[in-house]
């Protein structure tokens, strides 16, 4: 028992004001009798009855475990800690406290620390039923499709389990499966055990009519959440779990007067105050959300990611704010439109990357405003973090997840180029993608389906993205091969509560062939059309059969028929594929070129969309190159690139290849497409700016010599000198002076700008 | 000669670091170039720069082989700046035991007077205890505190100390003199991983990535920089933790010359030649005057002035290189 134990790192916890954490209600029969009654003023908001009340238990002749259950309804979390950690040592075997102790962990934001005391609990007892839903709980907080296995197997033993209803209907209500989560609220209210307060009931109900399309204006006069104000005039959370909601869907601009609303019924609810921090940063109000942030640390100072995203509040002088403005041309009866763009960079890397951001970001308005026919209403913010744990604060107050971008609204934020190794991701798909995002929340008014947003993102990164190509990884081919596809209506469950690894990655796929597919039976415009469905209200089973005249069910089966044509050859010779693959990356590392030819072939022709980091077609090619076939090795780099492979090494070596064979052009544009991916890289824009200047295009060369120089603050004269020429062949010669005289500046021996600087003069003089 | 006795004089003067050394940064770059034109022209006459180039145990062949083609590579660059085969030194292999290096240390202090300058180049493992770091040669190994004794002993006011061993951050603070350069790979002797340091400054030393004024010299400042961010890139590039961080503790690096290229590397005794030198060094005092105006003047008013200096200093280049083979373009 001390081995288990000592799994348990001591925690250190502070006194903290009455109700200053929001605690759920519990549930369990096992709670002490002491207690009800001080739960009871509790639980209907009268505070100084209930602080007398759990104050006389604290102080009184009970259990550990009853005390602690007092000090934590006090907010004294480090004496509450202290009792439940005395009590499990006085009695290894106690499972109840156990229980109690790891939701007290969960309040203090340790879930690793309550994880292992939950474990803990179940190896004593595998069938506890608290245990297990507070286990569920906490998977689901996470988003973790084991959370919902349980909470089945938990109601498949006891179908009046109250807690288990409500935490089904609240899945449920997360996925969108609205009808199922109103059955589960009624079963729940069938079971209500006597003496508990139906506050999370009613919580539950009104986000569910909130769901339904009340607007979340009118949500102070619903009658659920006046029946909970009735119950407990102090009980925020009605507000907050209302919020929530909005938030899963999106709606940011609606949250916000919810999580007003709890902060005022209830002051002290921390987790408003930081919800709304969260949500104003995501709106742009930095300092507002500041203001709610230290308010809530004051209360909740446990929360790493209320602590993270101060922390990196505090650094917002190291961003550099550009406003862009552009004008849309009219277009039909659509007057033109004036857009503006903020880039929020880092100061260190903003004039190297400001050119390509900007370039791609108004190219993505302009496509998707062209495409999709709608205009942007308000000011669109792109941020880059060159620090991925910053951009993962940024979006989730926690460090360390694997996300690339995130669109809040207008909003969109994701990882700079410099934030991961080269050839880690394409930045430039990345923010195409973010950016048709702003458009399908915009015109839907954030109630777009997340399949169908991540849909069109991914299908727009296939049709006109910076390295167009529908690519579709192997997982999502082995996904489709065995049946794992799930059904459109339900679609949106792979990507919230995945149940298996790779179920995510595989949904974006799905959604993006759904799209392609939804293309290529009705025409695009019908993509634009079932959008609109959204513009209200509607289930995704509605949509689909609005838009296009066909049951679900029968949609599914076109899709299903559409996308094994698509991928015939794959899903036939899969396991073919496989070992091809396999055997031309085993042949590659024993040199055996010709052996790598042949299955890289073999490969390439039963599935050309693999262009993975170790595609086929770069294998085949350096394999080529190995065996003295140069241009049927350009060949195959050029089909790599053709069919969406971006990889930076890859491309520099077709331009390097392209180069010797004298195929100028193709090599300059092949090398300006790595910018896009690899864009921090001086030799690259060096190479790039004489190749521009060479090519006649003095436009071109001038933004690379410009991100060299801002680059590259080792060597500004070699910058300066391709400016100086870059304006020179502009037909600008005052600037072309300034920057040379700039070179020379830096370096007055630099001789091919002395030479530059002799003929100006000489010209000057005739 | 009288003109290269004359320039010599100057190089002695800021050699020594009186009045020429008070000069702000901003003239470094143009009168490194008068310096190094200057200390070509009076080679054997005035100061000189001595080199001392060592590659310890590497332990395993690949490191053995590496630690000697860099050393040999750093010692081609050291004969290519001071224009002289005497006056460097290489310890490789076998010979670079601790007597050998010794006994060169000593030999240099004999040789080189205060005026000279003194080169050390250490490359190979070192290795920190927590209390003293050691130099691994075969046989013994030194420590850094024998080798501060020996460094100590030279003469020569000048001296550019580059350390590029694991843990040879630790010997900083110990080896630290007035008019001394340090610079070491890592920060400290915490860092113990086998550094990449050297690999770079052999390419600072042997190729013009690292001259960013176009002067064909590479200073010690140009050539420690250079060396230090593509250490800190091929971390990068390889998404590794960089395991090593060079440090340079001392003044004046950016005067310090550890390589010449192109026409910089050239010697000559042509009266005609050695005149157009000296008057190019004039021009550069001007260029150095303006450019110390700037702060105070109007912009187009900097810039015309910049311009007609630059200009004159173009147009005696051109003479220059049309007397002589072209050097880089």
């Amino acid at each position: 028992m001390r081995a288990l134990l000592s799994t348990i790192p001591v925690v250190c916890f502070l006194a903290l004001p009455l109700a200053s954490l929001a605690q759920s209600i519990d549930y369990d029969p096992r709670r002490p009798d002491e207690l009800k009654s001080c739960d009871d003023h509790e639980y209907r908001g009268r505070e100084g009855d209930a602080q007398e009340c759990y104050t006389r238990v604290l102080n009184g002749p009970y259990t550990a475990v009853t005390r602690a259950e007092a000090a934590w309804r006090l907010g004294d979390l480090q004496r509450a800690n202290r009792l439940f950690r005395d009590a499990v040592r006085g009695n290894q075997r106690l499972i109840h406290a156990r229980v109690r102790w790891a939701r007290l962990f969960v309040e203090t934001h340790q879930y690793a620390d309550a994880q292992t005391l939950l474990r803990e609990a179940l190896e004593l007892s595998p069938s506890d039923v608290y245990g297990r839903l507070a286990l569920a709980h906490l998977y689901a907080e996470r988003f973790d499709g084991q959370a919902k296995a349980i909470v089945e197997q938990v109601l498949g033993e006891d179908d009046r389990n109250y807690e288990a209803h409500l935490l089904a209907a609240r899945m449920l209500l997360e996925e969108g499966q609205l009808d199922e989560a109103d059955a589960s609220l009624d079963r729940a209210a069938k079971s209500t055990p006597d003496g508990l307060p139906p506050l999370e009931l009613y919580s539950a109900r009104a986000t569910l009519d909130l769901a339904r399309g009340r607007d979340s204006a009118t949500m102070v006069k619903n009658t659920w959440v006046t029946r909970a104000l009735n119950y407990n005039p102090r009980y925020g959370m009605v507000f907050d779990d209302l919020a929530h909601f909005e938030v899963m869907r999106r709606r940011y601009r609606e949250a916000t007067p919810l999580l007003r609303k709890a902060i005022e019924v209830q002051p002290d609810l921390w987790s408003a105050h930081a919800d709304l921090g969260a949500n104003l940063l995501r709106q742009g109000q930095i300092e507002e959300a500041r203001q709610h942030l230290q308010t809530a640390y004051s209360g909740d100072p446990y929360s790493p990611t209320i602590v993270n995203t101060l922390r990196l509040l505090d650094r917002v002088d190291e961003v550099d704010v550009s406003s862009n403005k552009f004008t849309l041309p009219a277009s039909g009866e659509t007057a033109s439109t004036d857009v503006e763009i903020l880039l929020r960079l880092n100061r260190k890397e903003a004039g190297a990357l400001h050119p390509y951001v900007l370039e791609l970001a108004r190219d993505s308005v302009i496509t998707f405003s062209r495409r999709y026919g709608y205009r942007p209403t308000e000011p669109l913010t792109v941020e880059l973090y060159p620090n991925h744990d910053d951009f993962a604060v940024r979006v989730a107050a926690l460090p360390g997840i694997g996300l690339l971008g995130v669109t809040f609204g207008p909003l969109v934020v994701m990882d700079s180029p410099s934030g991961r190794a080269s050839g880690d991701f394409h930045w430039g798909t990345t923010l195409w993608h973010e950016m048709a995002h702003v458009f399908t929340l915009s015109m839907t008014d954030n109630r777009v389906p997340r399949w169908l947003s991540e849909g069109v993102s991914v299908f727009e990164e296939w049709r006109t993205g910076p390295v167009p190509g529908v690519v579709v990884p192997p997982e999502a081919i082995a996904a489709l091969r065995a049946k794992k596809f799930l059904s459109v209506a339900d679609l949106d469950s792979g990507f919230i509560r995945p149940q298996y690894p790779d179920q995510v990655q595989v949904s974006y796929m799905q959604a993006g062939l759904i799209c392609l597919f939804i293309e290529q039976r009705w025409g695009f415009e019908q993509l634009p059309v079932l959008l609109r469905q959204f513009n209200r209200e509607i289930s995704t089973k509605d949509a689909i059969e609005a838009t296009f005249k066909v049951p679900v069910k029968e949609f599914d089966e076109q899709f299903d028929a559409f996308v094994r044509q698509r991928y015939s050859t794959a899903l036939a010779r899969f396991d073919e594929w496989q070992r091809a693959a396999t055997l031309a990356r085993k042949s590659v590392e024993g040199e055996q070129w010709q052996a790598v030819i042949d299955s890289a072939r073999t490969a390439i022709a039963i599935f050309p969309e693999d262009i993975a980091s170790d595609s086929p077609y770069l294998l085949l090619a350096k394999s080529l190159d190995k065996t003295g076939q140069r241009e049927q090795a350009i060949d195959a780099l050029t089909r790599y690139r053709q069919a969406g492979g971006w990889d930076p090494h890859a491309l520099r070596q077709l331009a390097e290849w392209l180069e010797a064979a004298g195929q100028s052009m193709a090599a300059t544009e092949a090398l300006a497409a790595v910018n896009y991916g690899d864009p921090l890289n001086s030799q690259q824009h060096l190479k790039l700016g004489e190749q521009w200047l060479e090519a006649g295009r003095a436009e071109d060369s001038l933004r690379e010599f410009e991100v060299l120089l801002a680059l590259d603050a080792h060597d500004p004269a070699t910058a300066h000198f391709g400016m100086a020429r870059a304006f020179r062949a502009q037909g600008d010669l005052q600037a072309s002076r300034r920057h040379l005289l700039d070179a020379l500046e830096t370096a007055p021996h630099y001789k091919p700008a002395q030479s530059l600087l002799l003929q100006m003069i000489e010209e000057r003089q005739e | 000669m009288a003109a290269a006795a004359k320039v010599g004089t100057a190089v002695k003067r800021w050699a020594t670091g009186d009045r020429l050394l008070a000069a702000g940064k901003a003239r470094a770059a143009s009168t490194q170039w008068f310096f190094a034109g200057a200390v070509l022209l009076a080679s054997g006459v005035s100061a000189d720069t001595y080199s001392l180039v060592v590659s310890g145990l590497g332990g395993e062949p690949g490191y053995e082989q590496r630690f000697s083609e860099q050393a040999e590579k750093i010692a081609a660059a050291s004969r290519n700046l001071t224009g002289s085969e005497a006056t460097t030194t290489l310890l490789t292999g076998a010979k670079a035991d601790r007597e050998s290096v010794r006994r060169e240390l000593r030999s240099l202090a004999a040789k080189a007077g205060p005026d000279d300058e003194v080169i050390i180049t250490l490359i190979g493992h070192g290795t920190f205890d927590g209390e003293q770091y050691r130099f691994n040669l075969p046989g013994p190994d030194l420590t850094a505190a024998e080798l501060g004794t020996l460094f100590d002993a030279l003469r020569a006011r000048r001296q550019l100390i580059v350390n590029a061993t694991s843990a040879s951050g630790a010997v900083v603070d110990s080896w630290k003199r007035e008019q001394r350069l340090v610079i070491t790979a890592t920060k400290s002797g915490g860092e113990r991983t086998a550094t990449r340091f050297a690999e770079h400054w052999v390419s600072a030393l042997t190729s013009l990535e690292a001259d960013t004024n176009k002067d064909d010299i590479i200073t010690a400042t140009e050539a420690f920089e250079y060396a230090t961010r593509k250490v800190t890139e091929s971390f990068k590039s390889d998404a590794l933790l960089a395991t090593e961080h060079s440090r340079l503790s001392g003044e004046n690096a950016g005067r310090f010359q550890v390589a010449r290229m192109g026409t910089a590397a050239r010697v000559t005794s042509d009266p005609a030649m050695n005149e157009m030198y000296a008057q190019r060094v004039r021009i550069e005092r001007e260029l150095d005057a303006v450019k110390e105006r700037k702060a105070s003047m109007v912009v187009d008013a900097y810039y015309d002035e910049l311009e007609g200096v630059l200009v004159r200093l173009a147009q005696l280049q051109r003479q220059i290189d049309a007397k002589q083979p072209a050097g880089r373009e």
